[in-house]
């Protein structure tokens, strides 16, 4: 790891002051000191944010939940009211990483962490995300990538926290000196690699994430998140499913599909959610979703399984949510 | 739920005043430490810190490096002091500096758990942890688990089980386990499999692992 | 029975096994088989300085008990010291520059930039390289620096006085490369336009646990092959079968990712070079420094208190103990060089690939008519790719033809690992087997009663037999309705008794009553260290914690280099020789004091006996104190087996229980119930570690783990942990271990290794005819993920099964 000096930040405002030469932000600083270990990013100034207390917490209020950006993975998984209520949530951080992480890591580093694609994470690859003309993950090794909405880039979402957010419309706060707040809806958060390859996300070079904004679930909502890797213990995700359902009844009034591995932006399918509107859940109608979640699919040379896997993701993690299936053996622990 | 009283550290202005060190709930650092030696040592390991900041920067900033530092970390229920960059890992403090070797660092991402230290009795990876990061805050390693030559529960039934082959990967297993059960002091096997997850043995003892944990639980604990 | 073929070791043991010194003999009875089974006695004339016959287990009070591990305290408190704790005074952390292309030449080294970095205190640039194969023709290549055939391999080193400082170093040694074709395929490799890793023939010599190659092997292109066994005439044998069963197979590279990376700290002095290393074997790593520096053996001392792992692939100095010592004598100062995460996936070994071609031929009893073996493996650019092993040794068969091809690509050398070939052609032999009892319409283990008629195993296939997991099984295929299907399959093993020569201990008993054992041997995590404790206690009747053991340190007499499971087998006779010789002067230097003959002495269960009932017994530590010197000790080394011509296999019967999920694709191996024997077990509780261990590594490497490269490119894409995907906690079977406790009266122990044996080979297969148990479907291919899964649960083979 490179040499650098670090700005200790105790307010969000003495951090937002600190923003500018290149400066870079450390939360938890997993995905960030992964990156420079490996080489691939060499800061020569950080700007610790861990420490701001004000960052750190969730707070439930009568329009719904806002977690601050520092609050851990594992604080948001084991938090009682996020699992009753924003079950989907509390089972994406749960899932994520290992639980040493999840102490570390927090869901504001989790919605910034960068690409995992192993092309990316290299330094001996200077690829599309990095300034380069090239991605050389479709004429190489792409089993782990995206089968659709790829673009110039197939690395697939990073943040299962985002599908999860995702799911439950949650927006995050963005925060400068020069405009103080503004709330981005997650959907509008994520750029995608052809609108602009160098960028991630809409977050300006002087703001900061400092929370998560998410709307209280109507009544009957129901919620789950599964991943599904080639292991249980520590893997990332080659399909995953955040459900989201809007009961009425027997009928589901609202659904939302959300998935993170199947492109490089978390995304909503509309044929899936489309196959249960109005509808029982039921394997058949499960199944159905699970299966129009896959239209526009198009594999790359090595990852058609997922095609087969996504819709299987789905199906289960619905039915999970309805409260029909246990938790999949397969889905990671 | 969020503990506010387990968020790290909190401003200068509040700890120049605190009588509870930061970063520690004052019925855990009771039940943690002796009250006033170690109270002292870590109000003095801030202050080692807040001898750093540079009177220019603005306010709730605090500059720290490239060169090296002052610090002192609270390992053990015992302060040390020692020099570290900003890129001074945890882990490398700790067996390269302190030359407390038990933490071992086997993948350096944060994924094998070799190197686990309790953080505030939290497990992390201490090689993804910097050690300003850790500053006031109580750090507990494997060689801090054990009291006046009586070894944990944990690792006695490790020992017992047979819980350990080459045993690299054995001191970040105990360090995980010894903190499910303060969790959870009645886990279930699978519980056990959740808090070794992350921990990586490549000789496979996790079946006397799981074994061992479930054992230690019934164990009457050697230490309050 | 055939023995192997392919492995050095096997033939150092048929060398030494001529050994003999026409002394004085007894003639002794022992036990033989399998208690409970078999057991019964036979006659063995063996040389008259032996200690009389140990009886069974049962009949012993430390010996075949499970005492806790003798440094169990050491690493569950962090005491444990590894290399890469090791902190001497002055110490320099050393770090390679390594290249970062595939193939390459390399036309300059500018290491002018790295010199004068703060905190550098020396810079070594690599002129001969250790571990890959060499061309039989040097001369095909003159060029002053090693050619890059990988990428990662190391091209310069820099000591610094940190870490940080050397890393930061290491990136300003600036290399010029002239790139040149390479291939990181292997079925790309064999094509004949393919680039050449090699431009001659080339050869790697075998290393303490297997590997390398025999020598005068044919070169075509990138192919080092094929190395031709041939017995019988199989030509013949498949026209005399009812049946034949003719399969494909591939398995993929997998790497050893010990936890400890392989590492050293050189200290080089005037007088001494003493080396701390991560190793397998102080003899070999210290015979390796001393061929390299031409330094006398006496003057290089290895020491290895505690190592984190090797699973074959820390023999020898290697490229970081030779430019460690080597910065280590430049700068004066004693240098630490451990590799990081990806270069110990790069650099330092892994188990070959295989592309098997596998025919058996069979009567219609099931009588092996013929056993064709065609493969080709990447041992990257070194060799020992063959895999013949379970082919040639676990079956009777009438006649045998293999042929084994090394390919080379442009990818790190592999090393031992763990059985060396075994996985892979048990993979292949024991899914045939399956596939030939459901031709013949057999039970799979009556057909296997038919073609092993080792005792041993025939007991073993007897407990699976009545095992409730085998009598859950369901013999017809994919009978389970729901997508989730349960299936049990499994496998047998074979590995073979390997021994060396070189093993030594000295045992000291002191006037305290204390006593010790002192050997060069190394634990490797298997645990010889509570072994010999265990074989001292059994003499002495002290406790094994009581006892003192000494090794892992060449100033200890000669211990065997770990590999091949040789280390039990091999020094625990010489340390109970010497145990029995040190008792018998130690009864000498006692029978003064009390007015006895030595000869009227005994020692037994920690007491000083008088057979004429001179006096009561006294224990053993108030006889001590009685002695007439100080010290007492005996130093003996291990002598040819007791049978020298009987040539024996250890092995196992495996059984897993998987759930396939047919539409996630995953596997789930849910239950193991291992059945296998290791002679006499000296500490079950150990071997059944090492069983677990097996088993486990072996699930690692069928469902999950894969040396990724990219194709175009050439680099490893997945060196790390995290993508580089290895069994955890949720991946753990129900494992039951059943050991079958067997004497074949080979030696004052009878015991011997279970590391190979363990888990590792059978795994495979065993999974692999579960799968095809539950689903009807056979997965030929590993590792068996979701994709390899889908795929063939999507194209329901016309399964030869159903022929």
């Amino acid at each position: 790891m490179n040499s650098f000096a670090l700005a200790d930040c105790s307010t969000v405002e003495a951090a937002l002051s600190q923003l500018k030469d290149g400066a870079v932000v450390k939360a938890g600083g997993v995905d960030l000191l992964d990156r420079m270990k490996n080489g691939t990013d060499t800061p020569t100034r950080l700007i610790n944010i861990r420490n701001i207390s004000e960052l750190r917490g969730i707070q439930s209020t009568p329009e719904g939940l806002t977690i601050g950006a520092l609050t851990t993975l594992a604080e948001v998984a084991d938090d009682p009211g996020v699992r009753s209520q924003y079950t989907v949530l509390s089972d994406a951080c749960g899932q994520a990483a290992t639980p040493h992480i999840r102490n570390m890591a927090t869901l504001g580093g989790n919605l910034l962490q960068q690409l995992q694609c192993w092309y990316y994470r290299s330094p001996d690859f200077q690829c599309l995300r990095k300034g380069k003309e090239i991605c050389f993950a479709f004429s190489g090794l792409n089993q782990y990538h995206a089968i659709m909405d790829y673009g110039g880039c197939p690395s697939v979402a990073p943040s299962s926290g985002a599908v999860a957010l995702l799911a439950l419309d949650a927006s995050v706060e963005l925060t400068s000196t020069a405009k103080g707040k503004r709330t981005v809806a997650i959907r509008d958060f994520y750029l995608h690699p052809d609108a602009n390859p160098h960028r991630f996300h809409v977050m300006a070079a002087d703001e900061l994430l400092t929370s998560i904004h998410i709307p209280k679930p109507a009544p009957g909502t129901r919620s789950a998140y599964q991943k599904y890797g080639e292991k249980e213990s520590h893997d990332w995700a080659n399909a995953d499913a955040g459900i989201l359902l809007e009961m009425d009844g027997s009928l589901c009034r609202r659904a939302v599909v959300a998935m993170g591995a199947a492109s490089p932006v978390v995304r909503r399918s509309r044929e899936a959610e489309a196959a249960l509107a109005g509808k029982p859940i039921t394997p058949e109608t499960a199944r159905a979703a699970g299966q129009a979640s896959m239209t526009g699919a198009m594999p790359l040379s090595m990852n058609a399984y997922k095609v087969q896997l996504f819709p299987v993701a789905i199906y289960r993690t619905i039915l999970l949510a309805a409260g029909q299936m246990d938790r999949d053996p397969s889905a990671a622990g | 739920m969020s503990d506010p009283q387990r968020s790290p550290k909190e401003p200068p202005e509040a700890t120049s005043t605190a009588t509870t060190p930061p970063g520690i709930s004052r019925r855990g650092f009771l039940k943690g430490a002796g009250i006033t030696a170690a109270g002292t040592a870590l109000l003095s390991g801030v202050q080692g810190l807040s001898r750093e900041a540079v009177a220019s920067t603005p306010k709730g900033v605090k500059e720290f490096g490239p060169e090296p530092f002052p610090v002192t970390l609270h390992i053990n229920d015992k302060e040390h002091a020692l020099q570290i960059e900003p890129r001074t890992t945890l882990a490398d403090a700790l067996r390269i500096q302190l030359n407390m070797t038990g933490t071992k660092i086997s993948c350096d991402r944060g994924v094998c758990s070799s190197c686990t230290v309790l953080l505030d009795r939290m497990p992390v990876n201490s090689c993804m942890t910097l050690a300003l990061d850790t500053v006031g805050h109580q750090i507990t390693t494997i060689e801090g688990i054990s009291a006046n030559e009586q070894i944990h529960p944990v690792q006695a039934a490790f020992v017992r089980h047979d819980a350990m082959q080459c045993g690299f990967c054995t001191p970040g297993m105990v360090m995980s386990c010894v903190s499910l059960l303060e969790k959870n002091p009645h886990p279930t096997e699978a519980d056990v499999r959740y808090a070794v997850s992350g921990n990586l043995c490549r000789c496979g003892t996790y079946p006397k692992v799981f074994a061992a944990t479930l054992d230690a639980a019934t164990q009457p604990a050697s230490k309050a | 029975m055939a023995t192997a073929t392919t492995h050095s070791v096997a033939d150092a043991i048929l060398i030494a096994a001529t050994d003999s010194s026409g002394a004085a003999t007894k003639t002794v009875s022992m036990p033989i088989g399998v208690p409970g089974y078999t057991l019964h006695d036979e006659q063995r004339t063996v040389p008259a300085t032996e200690p009389p016959v140990l009886p069974v287990n049962k009949d012993l009070d430390y010996i075949g008990k499970s005492p806790e591990r003798w440094d169990g305290h050491a690493k569950v408190t962090g005491r444990a010291r590894y290399t890469a704790d090791v902190q001497l005074p002055g110490m320099l952390y050393a770090r390679f520059v390594n290249a970062s292309i595939p193939h390459a030449r390399v036309l300059s080294i500018d290491t002018s930039a790295a010199e004068s970095h703060p905190g550098v205190k020396g810079v070594h640039v690599i002129e001969s390289l250790l571990g890959a194969a060499v061309l039989r023709d040097p001369a095909l290549e003159s060029t002053k620096y090693p050619i890059v055939r990988f990428a990662g391999q190391p091209v310069a080193a820099v000591a610094a006085t940190t870490p940080q400082a050397a890393e930061e170093a290491a990136a300003k040694v600036k290399v010029k490369y002239e790139a040149l074709p390479f291939v990181v395929d292997a079925n790309l490799a064999r094509e004949p336009n393919a680039p050449l890793v090699f431009p001659g023939a080339a050869d790697e010599a075998g290393t303490a646990g297997g590997g390398g190659s025999e020598g005068g092997i044919p070169q075509t292109g990138n192919i080092h092959g094929p190395a031709v066994h041939k017995k019988g005439d199989a030509e013949q044998g498949f026209k005399d079968a009812d049946v034949i069963v003719d399969a494909r197979y591939i398995t993929q590279v997998q790497t050893h990712s010990a936890l400890e990376t392989h590492g050293v700290v050189a200290d080089w002095k005037p007088e001494q070079l003493t080396v701390y290393s991560s190793t397998q074997g102080t003899a070999s790593v210290r015979d390796e420094f001393a061929g390299y520096f031409h330094l006398p053996k006496s003057q290089v001392r290895v020491i290895t208190e505690f190592m984190g792992g090797g699973f074959g692939a820390k023999f020898g100095a290697g490229n970081p103990g030779v430019v460690a010592a080597t910065l280590s004598r430049k700068t004066g100062a004693p240098v630490r060089l451990m590799l990081d995460r990806q270069e110990e996936h790069l650099s330092v070994g892994n188990r070959p690939s295989s592309d098997q071609r596998l025919r058996i031929g069979a009567k219609k009893d099931g009588t092996i008519t013929a056993i064709q073996l065609i493969s080709f493996g990447t041992a990257g650019c070194g060799t020992g790719a063959g895999c013949s092993g379970p082919a040639a040794n676990l079956y009777k068969w009438a006649s045998l033809h293999t042929e084994e091809n090394d390919v080379f690509i442009n990818a790190g050398p592999a090393a031992a690992f763990r059985a060396p070939g075994h996985p892979q052609g048990a993979f292949a032999l024991e899914q045939s087997i399956d596939e030939l009892a459901a031709r013949l319409n057999m039970d799979l283990l009556d057909l296997r009663d038919r073609i092993d008629e080792n005792p041993v195993r025939r007991v073993q296939r007897q407990i699976v037999r009545e095992s409730a997991l085998w009598k859950s099984r369901n013999p017809r295929p994919n009978a389970d309705p729901g997508p989730i299907k349960r299936g049990i399959g499994l496998s047998q093993s074979v590995w073979y008794r390997h021994l060396t020569m070189d093993a030594a201990a000295e045992v000291r008993v002191h006037k305290d009553g204390s006593v010790e054992v002192l050997s060069a041997v190394q634990d490797i995590g298997s645990g010889i260290k509570t072994v010999l404790a265990q074989i001292l206690a059994e003499q002495f009747g002290v406790p094994p914690a009581k006892v003192s053991v000494k090794i892992g340190d060449t100033n200890y007499p000669v211990g065997p280099n770990s590999g091949g499971s040789v280390t039990t087998a091999s020094l625990t006779p010489a340390v109970r020789d010497a145990a029995w010789q040190a008792a018998q002067k130690f009864l000498a230097s006692v029978a003064p004091a009390l007015h006895a003959t030595p000869a009227d002495l005994t020692l037994a269960g920690g007491m000083v006996r008088s057979t004429s009932d001179k006096f009561q017994p006294i224990p053993f530590r108030i006889a001590a104190g009685k002695m007439n010197t100080d010290e007492v000790s005996a130093q003996a080394k291990r002598i040819p087996d007791y049978n020298p011509g009987k040539y024996d296999t250890y092995g196992g019967v495996d059984i897993a229980e998987v759930a396939v999920d047919t539409e996630t694709g995953r596997i789930h191996v849910k239950r193991v119930l291992a059945v296998h024997d290791c002679g006499r077990p000296i500490n079950p509780a150990q071997v059944i570690s090492q069983i677990n261990g097996g088993v486990i590594q072996g699930i690692s490497y069928t469902l999950f783990e894969h040396r990724l490269l990219d194709p175009n490119y050439g680099l490893m894409v997945n060196a790390n942990l995290d993508k580089y995907k290895i069994a955890g906690s949720y991946e753990i079977p129900q494992i039951e271990v059943q050991l079958t406790e067997s004497y074949i009266g080979q030696s004052s122990t009878d015991a011997s290794g279970i590391g190979e044996a363990a888990g590792i080979i059978s795994a495979g297969a065993a999974i692999g005819n579960a799968v095809y148990n539950a689903t009807g479907v056979r997965i030929r291919q590993l590792p068996m993920t979701p994709a390899i899964v889908l795929a063939a649960l999507n194209q329901p083979q016309p399964s030869m099964e159903s022929l």
